[in-house]
């Protein structure tokens, strides 16, 4: 689990007074502002966010210590990362994608099924999309009380018990 | 133009036999189907079902509200590979 999280980048400058184009990558674009300041993947620059409008696909925002078009120039491509315990506590069985991304994931009888690549949702709740040595592709598992009983972000691992026919060698139903 | 209503809801005859076939046997397992054009009916709530999307059978996990609608809307077939960000992850 990294500690920093990726929340936005610039996509380059915005006007002549030194705005810029923002993009956001949180699940509401304009919560990028709530996280203020945000840093550099080095953590050595910090800046004050305040958002100004919305531009084509990209929020126009203002950075402390951002003052002509030529620094705002400078700027693009630049990522912005905020520390993972300033973002709020979540309730049960609700989890940040960060904090999922990479933990292991063990079967009820021990033995590991891989590392959670990435989480989607496609619109009918949310999956995990599992990759382990020992598979040919990664495997999708429900994120659901049943197939994931246990969450332990704690020692970095997952316990999921999962639907027959899920991964190739647990058996179960194949083909037509 | 919509379907028809005296033709009721399309539904490959080999995805109902499945459901029917899970459904009985009581048994925790993917039902994996290759229709993406079916109907999702009220039978088949409760159901996960791996819908194919040309490359891999997607879990999907029928509910109510997914009544009426087709199974490929549920299995994408282009991938987005986006960032984690704040998103979150409900476990139902």
């Amino acid at each position: 689990m990294s500690d920093l999280i990726c929340v936005g980048a610039i996509a380059g400058a915005f006007g002549v007074r030194g705005e810029v184009r923002l993009k956001s990558f949180c699940a509401n674009p304009e919560d990028i502002a709530s996280y203020s300041p945000l840093t550099t993947e080095d953590n050595s620059r910090q800046f004050e966010i305040s958002l100004t409008g919305r531009a084509t696909n990209a929020l126009t925002a203002r950075l402390s210590g951002i003052t002509t078009k030529e620094e705002a120039d400078a700027m693009r491509g630049l990522r912005l990362f905020v520390s993972r315990d300033r973002m709020p506590s979540l309730p049960d069985d609700e989890f940040y994608h960060a904090d999922l991304i990479g933990l292991a994931v063990h079967d009820t009888g021990g033995r590991l099924l891989g590392h959670v690549k990435s989480v989607m949702n496609h619109g009918a709740g949310d999956l995990l999309e599992i990759h382990g040595a020992g598979l040919r592709d990664t495997v999708l598992l429900p994120f659901t009380r049943i197939a994931v009983p246990t969450v332990d972000l704690a020692a970095g691992r997952i316990v999921a018990d999962p639907p027959e026919g899920l991964f190739p060698d647990a058996g179960g139903t194949s083909g037509t | 133009m919509s379907r028809s209503v005296w033709k009721g809801p399309f539904v490959d005859a080999y995805v109902l036999k499945k459901a029917e076939a899970a459904r009985e046997s009581g048994r925790n397992e993917v039902i994996k189907i290759w229709s993406r054009r079916s109907t999702i009916l009220p039978q088949f709530v409760g159901l996960t079902f791996g819908v194919y999307n040309g490359k891999k059978h997607v879990p999907v996990n029928v509910s109510e509200d997914m009544i009426g609608q087709k199974f490929g809307e549920y299995s994408p077939t282009r991938t987005y590979f986006g960032h984690a960000a704040d998103r979150k992850a409900k476990r139902n």
